[in-house]
């Protein structure tokens, strides 16, 4: 989407974009806002992109796959956690404020500073698991099974919207606790054991309250909330797991 | 990192790599395990230019095996190197090449004997045994043949370079853009920096500066008063709901639009066109592309047509040659490391070209380049080094891969 | 500018501020309408009742200690027991008590892991439960008048 006109000489229409704004050393924050061309197709994120290159180049936003792959895009948009490259402005009104991802301390700008979400995770990652899709496909000589990607992007929107991180920084947090309970799920390795102590922490799954805003805000179908049930099923002496559901 | 980024000393030499992509996270690893020291900065978030973007194919090289049998050959190899360092990073599922009419099956004796020539280990396939592989394909389908692709999360694997570079001692400056070159006595000695995190402008200075900024390169060597042929050619991919496929499945003829489906996650991402651009920061998302991806992904899986869509967007592939061609497929897809004092210009070096999949290959070459330059006499170790796990790049505590 | 370090050049948030939902008090962020779903409104309600309840007991407690008073105290509070608006915290307070008790099932049960995945369709039917049940006390409350 260019700066240039539209075809038959009228300016396109616009969308008043309230932006975030911060940089070390100012003494808070502010709002800045721009008038910015909106068509039916325009995501959130080309639309801030739009900023960056046409308005004012010193806006710094995280972005990588524009496809919902890579989870670095995560920002609030009119208060509601969502991932900017798949968000289409069209449908959000006339001003459209967008803030960086809440309960995490801002960079700059729309940019958190994402390694308090990496410290929570267990020791243990697993990013490859049993692929469920297609069950009836034979996989060819030499493939014992398929795999394919955890699907936890490590966006924080379920952090910023976990009602518990609002008011406890200790708490392990949405993301961490699925991340564990997937380890249960499937080991690969890993002694349950050392799970289940890591979860039980007093920061840990007994923290979560079951708001399951973190599941409504998920983007990528992990479903924390049924998975830190789970955990805290197993923890209590039962053994629970949670079916994959397909997106659609 | 807690330090300012200091000028260069004469007993270590400084590299200020410009661009946080693939290549550039990959370089930083190379030098770093030289000794050499080393600053990147990216005036994005690292990989936001193209390397993020593609659809996340580890390329087995059978594509080009036979127009193009030197990337080919490069492809495959980086292949098995990259399995290796990178454990955890691929879905490897191999892929399928299918050939689905008789124009596609007069192309099936040169791609077989192609791959062969390459090095390429490929299996024939009956129709009835694709099937039960991959369900979901076209059941028309004439003949496949299994090769050795995979998929890698487009961010994530290149991540883990920067990661280790990071705890190798590099020092990595993400949204930190250069506004101009540093230029004294006919050699680049630096850059100029706007950090975005404080809004405030200074320079950088090192002993060597390289430009790995892929389709940026031309706008980057002019700031040093060169020019680099390089043509961004940007490609269109869209992203549907579904897991349609475990393997990746190409289609099997001379490289054409819509041609490859790669699983990602639970999505599938169906790819890709091509044209040429001036600008790369200036990308639409043509419509008709959009429109053609669905059309000829559904003529490998039909599912394609009916699928949820999740996002349609465009990359720049920089690649090298001159502006005239207007498709961009004519264009070599090799790698080029050129240094520029063959234009005049001392302590400058561009890197670029290539794919996602030669990231580690492309970094070995030009850091051969680079420690002849700077009189370092070490050889690239990367090609046996095991990354750290891409976590590893923001969390301090170690992590291990289950 | 040429030579000067770059202030501040970490790439560390330690210093920057945190975006927590609401107004000032990081728990008012439990009531923002925006972004909020069913499971978060009624983790908020839930403990709006909580506090409702203790206060609750603190003034039925006080209110008790009347009867230590004597009977001329205690008609006093029954007089004013019977007013319309008393009797409408009396309802208010029902819901509050119906409203704690079953959410609190529903978390007992999602929060062990039992029914996780059905925790919307058991607000609701508790809900209707819940909602009949106050009706019915209602009713009987000011009825009684």
């Amino acid at each position: 989407m260019s700066e240039a006109g539209h075809p038959n000489g009228s300016s396109p229409p616009t969308r008043t974009f309230r932006v975030y704004r911060y940089k070390r050393g100012d003494p808070g924050w502010r709002f800045d806002g721009f008038e910015v061309p909106v068509g039916g197709r325009t995501t959130v994120l080309e639309a801030l992109r739009w900023i960056q290159l046409h308005r004012d180049r010193t806006l710094a936003l995280r972005h990588s796959c524009l496809h919902a792959s890579c989870g670095t895009c995560g920002m609030q948009v009119n208060g509601r956690e969502v991932l900017a490259c798949v968000t289409l402005a069209d449908t959000l009104g006339s001003t459209i404020t967008v803030e960086p991802l809440a309960n995490i301390p801002v960079l700059t700008d729309l940019v958190v500073d994402m390694r308090q979400l990496f410290e929570r995770f267990p020791d243990e990652i697993g990013t490859v698991r049993t692929s469920d899709a297609l069950p009836q496909a034979s996989p060819p000589d030499g493939i014992e099974t398929y795999e394919r990607f955890e699907d936890c992007i490590e966006c924080g929107l379920c952090l910023s919207a976990c009602p518990v991180s609002a008011t406890s920084d200790a708490y392990l947090g949405p993301a961490a606790l699925a991340a564990a309970q997937r380890l249960l799920e499937e080991p690969r390795g890993v002694d349950p054991e050392r799970i289940l102590d890591w979860a039980q922490d007093p920061n840990g799954a007994w923290q979560c309250h079951a708001a399951f805003e973190c599941t409504e805000a998920c983007p990528s179908n992990v479903r924390p909330a049924e998975r830190i049930m789970a955990l805290r099923g197993t923890l209590a002496g039962g053994r629970r797991t949670v079916a994959t559901v397909m997106p659609g | 990192m807690t330090r300012s980024a200091p000028r260069a000393s004469r007993d270590t030499p400084h590299v200020l790599i410009v661009g946080g992509g693939g290549t550039g996270g990959a370089l930083a690893h190379d030098l770093t395990l030289r000794g050499i020291r080393v600053t990147l900065v990216e005036r994005g978030e690292f990989t936001s230019g193209t390397t993020g973007r593609h659809h996340g194919l580890l390329h087995s090289g059978a594509r080009y095996a036979v127009n193009d049998r030197e990337s080919a050959i490069e492809c495959i190899e980086e292949n098995a190197i990259l399995r290796a360092i990178c454990p955890g990073s691929f879905e490897e599922n191999d892929g399928l090449f299918v050939a689905l009419t008789d124009e596609d099956m007069e192309y099936y004796a040169d791609f077989v004997e192609g791959c062969k020539a390459c090095g390429i280990p490929i299996e024939e396939l009956t129709p009835q045994e694709a099937l039960r592989m991959e369900p979901l394909l076209n059941p028309e389908l004439k003949a496949a043949v299994r090769v050795p692709d995979a998929t890698m999360d487009a961010m994530r694997m290149p991540l883990r370079f920067f990661a280790t570079a990071k705890h190798g001692g590099a020092t990595l400056y993400n949204f930190m853009e250069v506004l101009d070159l540093v230029v004294e006595g006919g050699a680049v000695t630096g850059a100029t920096v706007r950090d975005q995190v404080t809004g405030s402008e200074g320079d950088l200075h090192a002993d060597l500066v390289v430009n790995a900024t892929g389709p940026w390169s031309e706008k980057i060597a002019r700031m040093a008063g060169v020019d680099v042929p390089i043509s961004p050619s940007p490609g269109v991919m869209l992203a549907l709901y579904g897991r349609l496929c475990n393997m990746v499945i190409n289609r099997m003829h001379r490289s054409g639009d819509g041609d490859i489906v790669v699983p990602q996650r639970a999505l599938s991402v169906v790819g890709t066109s091509s044209w040429t651009v001036e600008d790369p920061d200036e990308l639409d998302v043509p419509e008709d592309h959009v429109t053609r991806m669905r059309a000829e992904g559904a003529k490998l899986i039909p599912a394609v047509a009916q699928a949820g869509f999740r996002a349609a967007w465009s990359a720049a592939r920089p690649l090298i040659g001159a502006m005239e061609a207007d498709s961009g497929r004519e264009l070599s897809r090799t790698f080029k490391t050129i240094d520029h004092a063959e234009d005049g210009v001392e302590g400058f070096v561009t890197i670029t070209g290539g794919k996602a999949t030669t990231l580690r290959g492309m970094a070995e070459l030009c850091g051969d380049v680079i420690s002849r330059k700077l009189g370092v006499d070490r050889p690239s170790t990367t090609r046996t080094f095991t990354t750290l796990p891409h976590t590893a790049f923001y969390a301090e505590t170690e992590r291990r891969l289950a | 500018m040429s030579g000067q370090e770059l202030p501040g050049i970490e790439r560390r948030g330690d210093d920057g501020p945190v975006l927590r939902k609401g107004v000032g008090i990081p728990a008012s962020g439990w009531f923002d309408p925006r972004g909020r779903a069913l499971g978060g409104f009624a983790f908020a309600v839930n403990r709006v009742t909580g506090l409702g309840l203790v206060v609750y007991l603190y003034l039925h407690l006080a209110v008790l200690s009347m009867l230590l008073r004597g009977e001329s105290a205690w008609s006093g509070f029954l007089r004013l027991a019977t007013n319309w608006l008393f009797l409408s915290l009396d309802v208010l307070l029902i819901f509050g008590i119906l409203y704690h008790g079953l959410n609190g099932i529903r978390v007992a049960l999602v929060g062990s892991g039992l029914v996780a995945d059905r925790q919307k369709a058991l607000w609701w039917a508790l809900g209707v439960i819940g909602t009949i049940t106050l009706a019915f006390s209602a009713l009987h409350i000011y009825g009684s008048r």
